[in-house]
């Protein structure tokens, strides 16, 4: 190996631990992952990037994450309950997660007999300065949709989670009316019922 | 088909794989890109990105096994093909001559320029030059480069930070990260500065750093050490059409058209091994005289010469002969053994060994 090798080849080297280190530290964002990704430690590990749970969702509720959620995380699968919601392939698969099963590197992963009621992909959250029913509009949709009764009324009938019920699967956040009504919810970017990641 | 050139049937080859993986992404049978390609849950996965998930997660996927042995086996099998064939990288990088397009130039006219020397020399074959070598030398299948470092790099930055780190500045996923945020653009209007980031670190890559192939992508150091086990689809010399081999000639065409800096006609001495082989086919396009195949199997040139041979060989190591033209041309005895070496042809041993000019 000549001297220019050693110095192209050194210089490679010390530009990949160094990319390493910034990706890893860079504006980290915590995640929405696709069911059995919620170890985040071990799913960027085992991540390729290579989309095939985002393609075969027949939800299409996946998306790759942006370079805004951190360059390590760019590409990789997090949930986007605006263009569809989780129904653990029920429908078209009976239950069987896609996502799941076609995981090259098995980053997505569930235990064995895993089920709609014991995976957990997140957790809803409303924010009552833009739900429709905190603003007492008497709005009820999510609470009407939720499929797991993790959604019921207060006394003064606004929306709230049952957190132990609640699996993230984000037909709440999929069907809320909020940002439909921006008039009277003002500016807010996302709908009034999220779902965000368990840590 | 037959007549059209590697270079466009390689092109060729990397589009139509890309237009496949782009069918993938907006339909739903699980296509996936090139770190994982296959339909469903059948892929065949990325060497890299196998070994690098290994590492971070300490841990043998189990379901990436059978796909990452069956990437071995196509490697043992058809060596660095996936550089050539597959990997989007030289065709980006052919499309986007850059900053070094008058270096290009110049190598280009020099190549040229030895081309027409080359053919004087055929024309008036005394003035070549050759010392003559006992014995065939084993071809030097297997050498590694600056790109193992990177691959080493590679493998350390992942085993302490967790990830694989690689597959962030990867060429060939980042071809395919910009087409689809370019896709998601239109189809969701989904903003992010990824649309531009992912180009433009590609565009660097490409623009900047030309010898990636050669001398940087850890991926294909790391086929290249697998590719040590490759011995089939070499680039073969046939020795009677070659002039290098049949007439002493200081032909460096092929040597020039490789693209990995190998040379075909003269293995032995060639500083980059055989490992290294993309099976591009630039080299055997650029014979002018259709001396390099790519057979399965190369037939085996004859350990031990012809006897004729042999007593030239003796012959002149005895007078300490060193011939000032092609060997088999230097003496009237050496007719008869040339003659015989024809009859034998593809059994003769390589005997000589060319002083480059
Ligand atoms: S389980 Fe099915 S519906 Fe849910 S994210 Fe995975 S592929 Fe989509
Ligand atoms: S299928 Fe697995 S490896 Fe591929 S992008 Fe999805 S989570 Fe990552
Ligand atoms: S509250 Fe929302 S996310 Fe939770 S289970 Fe109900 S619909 Fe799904
Ligand atoms: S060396 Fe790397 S970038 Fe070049 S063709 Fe091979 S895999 Fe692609
Ligand atoms: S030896 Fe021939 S086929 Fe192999 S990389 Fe060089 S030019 Fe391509």
């Amino acid at each position: 190996m000549s001297r220019r090798s050693f110095i192209v080849g050194g210089a490679g080297l010390a530009a990949l631990l160094g990319i390493g280190g910034i990706a890893k530290y860079a504006g980290v964002s915590s995640l929405l992952r696709p069911p059995g990704g919620q170890d985040e430690k071990r799913f960027i590990a085992l991540c390729l990037r290579c989309q095939k749970c985002r393609e075969v969702c027949p939800n299409g509720c996946i998306m790759p994450s942006k370079t805004e959620d951190g360059f390590v995380n760019a590409r990789t699968p997090k949930m986007n309950f605006k263009l569809g919601w989780c129904d653990f392939c029920a429908e078209a698969y009976k239950g069987v997660p896609q996502c799941v099963k076609v995981c090259p590197s098995q980053a997505l992963k569930l235990p064995d007999g895993a089920t709609a009621t014991s995976i957990k992909i997140g957790v809803a959250v409303i924010d009552k300065d833009s739900c429709l029913g905190w603003l007492l509009k008497g709005c009820r949709t999510c609470v009407d949709n939720c499929p797991y009764d993790a959604l019921t009324l207060d006394e003064n009938n606004r929306p709230v989670v049952v957190e132990n019920k609640c699996n993230g699967c984000g037909l709440c956040e999929y069907v809320c009316v909020s940002l439909k009504n921006a008039s009277i919810t003002g500016r807010s970017k996302d709908r009034a019922i999220i779902i965000k990641p368990l840590n | 088909m037959k007549n059209m050139k590697a270079q466009n049937l390689r092109t060729l080859s990397v589009l139509v794989i890309g237009a496949i993986i782009i069918i993938g992404f907006i339909t739903k049978i699980g296509i996936g890109n090139l770190s994982a390609v296959g339909i469903k849950n059948l892929s065949l996965i990325c060497p890299l990105g196998a070994v690098e998930t290994a590492i971070a997660a300490r841990l043998l996927i189990p379901r990436a096994i059978i796909p990452f042995l069956i990437g071995v086996i196509l490697i043992i099998i058809f060596g660095r093909f996936f550089c050539s064939w597959v990997c989007p990288m030289p065709l980006l990088q052919r499309w986007f001559p850059g900053l070094q397009a008058k270096e290009k130039a110049a190598k280009d006219a020099a190549d040229a320029e030895h081309i027409e020397a080359v053919k004087v020399d055929d024309a008036a074959v005394t003035a070549a030059q050759a010392t003559v070598e006992e014995g065939a030398k084993k071809a030097n299948s297997f050498t590694l480069d600056s790109g193992t470092w990177v691959l080493v790099g590679a493998l350390a930055s992942t085993a302490i930070f967790g990830f694989p780190v690689f597959c962030l500045v990867c060429p060939v996923g980042l071809t395919f990260a910009s087409i689809l945020a370019f896709m998601r653009l239109f189809q969701f209007g989904e903003t992010t500065i990824s649309v531009l980031l992912f180009p433009a670190i590609l565009l660097a890559e490409v623009l900047l750093l030309r010898k990636w192939c050669q001398k940087i992508c850890p991926l294909g150091a790391l086929i290249s050490i697998i590719a040590g086990l490759n011995k089939f689809f070499r680039p073969t010399i046939d020795d009677s059409k070659c002039i290098a081999a049949s007439k002493g000639i200081n032909c460096q065409i092929c040597h020039r058209a490789c693209p990995q800096g190998i040379d075909p006609a003269r293995p032995a001495t060639s500083e980059v091994g055989l490992n290294n082989c993309t099976k591009c086919r630039e080299c055997a396009d650029a014979c002018p005289y259709g001396a390099i195949s790519f057979p399965f199997m190369a037939e085996k040139k004859a350990e031990v010469a012809a006897p004729a041979a042999e007593y030239w060989v003796r012959y002149r190591s005895e007078l300490g002969f060193v011939c000032g033209a092609g060997s088999d041309r230097a003496s009237p005895a050496n007719q008869k053994g040339k003659q015989y070496w024809d009859r034998g042809s593809g059994r003769r041993r390589r005997l000589i060994r060319w002083r480059s000019k």
